[in-house]
Formats: C-alpha cells, sequence, structure tokens
C-alpha cells in the first residue's frame, strides 16, 4: 500500500510534533505527582488519623473518577465556574498530575511500609527528628525501591495522555485524528501513532531501568541476578 | 564518690492490658556497666527502649546528669537521644550509605558539624573499632560483626553519655561474637557508661558493675556479678543463670 506509505511520510513531521507536546504532558503530570505524591505518602503512613483519613479520601477521588470525567470537570467545569482561563494544554498536566499523584503516593507508600522499621529508630536514637529521618534515612531508600511502580505509573500515564485529545490538546492522538479523517488513510494513521506509542513506552521504562541500576545500594542483591 | 549520670524511676509501659515493663528504677553511675540478663519477654529491650523514649513510657521520670528529661519537648528528647547512644540487635545500619556515611550522618545533619570535620571523626572512630579498611563499604557488603562495630563506632562518634546496648551479640554468628565484645570491653575499659542486655553471661560476669535480673517486666534481682551468678537468692535467678550457663557452653 504505498498510498499509506505516502500517508504516513507526509503526516510524521506533524505526528512528531505531537509526541513532543505529549512527552511535555506526561513529563509535567509526572513531576507533579512525584512533588505532590511523596508528601501524600508521607503523610499517609506518618501522619495522624485526621489526616491519613483526608489524604485517604483525596486518594479515593483522583483514582475512583475516570480521566475523562475529572478533564471534563476541571476544564469546562471548574474553569468556567471559578472564571480561570486556563489553557487545555494546562488542564491536561493538572488533571493528569493529580490523578498520577494519588497513584504515585501509593507506590511511595507501599515502598516506605517496606522498609525495616528499624531504619527511623535507628535515626531517631541518634537524635534525628522525624522529618530529618524521613528525608535523609527513609526516603532515599523508598525512592529507590519505587523505581519499577515508577516506571509501571509512566507507561500509564503515557497512555491517558492521549484522552486529552478530547479538550483539543495538540498531542499525537489528537493530530492522527485530524489527519486520518480529513485524507481517510485511518489505518495507516493509527497505525504509526500506535508505534510513537510503543517507542515511547520503551524509551521511558528503559531509561527508568537504567536509573534503578545506575542507584542500586551496592552489595544488595538482585531477584536474578 | 560515685557520680550518678542516668537515673531511671518507675517506669512503666503497657501494651493494652499486657504490662510489659512494671515500675522499672535504675541508676547509673559514671563508669558502670549494667547489665540486664533475663527471659526474653522479661522487658529488658523495652526498658532499654524506653530509656531513650523510643518507646513512650506511660509512667515514670528519667534525669540525665541530674536534669529531668522532658522528652514531650522535641527539643529536649532529640537533645537528649544524641547524648544516649544506642546500639541495636539487628545493627539498623543505614542500608543506603556506606559504613562512613553512616557514621558520619549524625554528626553532619543532627550536630551541624562540617562535612569534612565529621568525615575525619568517623574515620577515627572507624579505626577505633578495627574497620579502617571498610569505610567505603557499603551494609550489605559487610559481614554481622562489622556491621555491629560500624553501628557502634556510629553511636561513639556522636559522644554518647551513656550507651544503650540492646542484646548486641545475639543476630550474630558465634565466631563473630568474640570481635563485637572485644569493642565493648575495650569501650568499658575507658570508662564509657553502659546500660547492655546480653545473654553472655562470662563477659556479664567478668565486667559488669551490676548484674539485673529481669523477669515479667519487673527486676526481681539485682547485685555483683558473684552474687547473681553464683549465690542468687531468688530460685529463678539461678535457673535461668544455670541454664544461659550451660547452653552457651561456658564454666562456671
Amino acid at each position: 500500500m504505498p498510498e499509506g506509505l505516502i500517508a504516513i511520510a507526509d503526516a510524521l513531521p506533524y505526528l512528531l510534533q505531537g509526541s513532543v507536546v505529549t512527552v511535555i504532558v506526561v513529563f509535567g503530570a509526572m513531576g507533579l505527582g512525584l512533588i505532590l505524591g511523596v508528601p501524600l505518602a508521607v503523610g499517609q503512613v506518618y501522619g495522624r488519623p485526621a489526616l491519613r483519613r483526608a489524604i485517604g479520601v483525596y486518594v479515593w477521588f483522583f483514582r475512583g473518577i475516570p480521566l475523562l470525567v475529572l478533564l471534563f470537570l476541571f476544564y469546562f467545569g471548574l474553569c468556567t465556574a471559578l472564571d480561570v482561563n486556563l489553557s487545555a494544554f494546562t488542564v491536561a498536566i493538572i488533571v493528569l498530575g493529580l490523578i498520577s499523584s494519588a497513584y504515585q503516593s501509593q507506590i511511595f507508600r507501599g515502598a516506605i511500609l517496606s522498609l525495616p522499621e528499624g531504619q527511623l529508630k535507628a535515626a531517631r536514637a541518634l537524635g534525628m527528628s522525624d522529618f530529618k529521618a524521613i528525608s535523609f534515612i527513609v526516603l532515599p531508600q523508598a525512592l529507590r525501591l519505587a523505581i519499577p511502580g515508577w516506571s509501571n505509573e509512566y507507561s500509564i500515564i503515557l497512555k491517558d495522555s492521549a484522552v486529552t485529545y478530547a479538550l483539543g490538546v495538540a498531542e499525537i492522538m489528537a493530530r492522527a485524528h485530524f489527519v486520518a479523517t480529513r485524507t481517510y488513510q485511518q489505518l495507516p494513521l493509527y497505525f504509526t501513532a500506535g508505534v510513537i506509542f510503543l517507542i515511547l513506552t520503551w524509551m521511558g521504562t528503559r531509561g527508568l531501568r537504567v536509573l534503578e541500576e545506575k542507584v542500586r545500594i551496592p552489595g544488595y542483591s538482585q531477584h536474578g541476578a | 564518690m560515685p557520680e550518678p549520670i542516668l537515673r531511671i524511676e518507675n517506669v512503666s509501659k503497657r501494651y493494652g492490658k499486657k504490662e510489659v515493663l512494671r515500675g522499672a528504677s535504675l541508676t547509673v553511675n559514671k563508669g558502670d556497666l549494667k547489665i540486664l540478663i533475663g527471659p526474653s519477654g522479661a522487658g529488658k529491650s523495652t526498658l532499654l527502649q524506653c530509656i531513650n523514649f523510643l518507646v513512650r513510657p506511660d509512667e515514670g521520670r528519667i534525669w540525665l546528669e541530674e536534669k529531668e528529661v522532658h522528652y514531650a519537648h522535641k527539643r529536649d528528647l532529640y537533645a537528649y537521644r544524641q547524648k544516649v547512644g544506642m546500639i541495636f540487635q539487628d545493627f539498623n545500619l543505614f542500608d543506603h550509605l556506606t559504613a562512613l556515611e553512616n557514621v558520619r550522618i549524625g554528626m553532619v545533619k543532627v550536630k551541624g558539624m562540617a562535612k569534612a570535620q565529621a568525615g575525619e571523626r568517623a574515620v577515627a572512630e572507624l579505626e577505633r573499632v578495627g574497620l579502617k579498611e571498610h569505610t567505603q563499604k557499603y551494609p550489605a557488603q559487610l559481614s554481622g560483626g562489622q556491621k555491629q562495630r560500624v553501628s557502634i563506632a556510629r553511636a561513639l562518634a556522636m559522644d554518647p553519655k551513656v550507651m544503650l546496648l540492646d542484646e548486641p551479640t545475639s543476630a550474630l554468628d558465634p565466631e563473630l561474637i568474640g570481635e563485637v565484645l572485644a569493642v565493648i570491653r575495650d569501650l568499658g575499659e575507658n570508662g564509657m557508661t553502659m546500660i547492655m542486655a546480653t545473654h553472655q553471661i562470662a563477659f556479664a560476669g567478668s565486667l559488669a558493675s551490676e548484674i539485673i535480673f529481669m523477669e515479667d517486666g519487673r527486676i526481681s534481682e539485682r547485685g555483683t556479678p558473684e552474687k547473681i551468678l553464683f549465690q542468687a537468692e531468688n530460685a529463678r535467678t539461678r535457673e535461668f543463670c544455670a541454664k544461659i550457663a550451660e547452653f552457651y557452653g561456658e564454666k562456671r
């Protein structure tokens, strides 16, 4: 099907520009999710009961509502109601970031809980405040353990980011759809979009794998190694 | 003239209905080595952890150098813990840090010392426990005996007034126990004040200034090693000492 190949070749630069948008949205969301997810996890593990409950509700909210509903709720609902003028691109990063913070908080919570209790005890015994003990002893270890879960979270957000096309964010899916409906070359264009996503998934998970190896604590035994 | 460093009065701890510690009192003078013995579940570990408030006592008061510890005030609590070194049965080294970093981190993050200066001190403390060659190794690369010696160096680097040792050799392979006991003996000879829970009866017999026998959360008998090990008043104490002496294969 030379026609299809020509369609792909013609649309490729346009789709690749979209992949830049996708990458920015995903990195923004992962970053926001990290910045919020770590304190959420710490609060849920070490906080007072009221704080734990509040975080539980937050996590329930953002994990419990479908992405598309949240995108519409924030973009068409909240932005209008509060009369704030945010671009679809910004709203996409915020909503994906908030959802990711809920998921990431649970990744970090699991990692923190998997550390032996003695680590915190030893830090306290040296005279560290809980804040110092968590910052210098608990989190450096927990974040290492969280990388495999984080890699999973990356691949999920990457794919979820395609839904933001519904707000008109000019990412890969929106562009593929735009060209496909005009050229009637649906098969090659959506196929190409899929391949771009596959490559981005591979690059990200591969990168995190390298990071995991790089920050591995020497002497620690590794499964399958 | 004995100089009291640490005074513990009537410390109690309950978990639900279970009383794990019932009114323990203890005065520790400078240079003392108090040895806690007793069956597991007697409250030795709880007592040690109550002393530096890793476990919050339900009742009781503690004085360090004649100053009462107000542990509800965080600042006081953190300052107090700096002066009370703690050695755990399972070492609890910080797994992501090298031996050197383990020893240095308290000086840098708690005492606010400069990294270079703290590093020099850390090397000196590691040398003192015989680990000069291992400063750059991570805990997972060290043997149990080496790990416990790093943890002793980590505590010493904070210049503690008292050290609490919670069965420091119980998690070690038999052939590694000696190297750790040698370090502790050395500390004692240099005047360090210590409270140590252990089953190493021979060690206790030769070095303790007092042996304290605990059972059911109570201090049930205390005295010189000669008295506790050979002429205990309490039948339980005699029975226990005979058993662990037999178990650890030590001549009496």
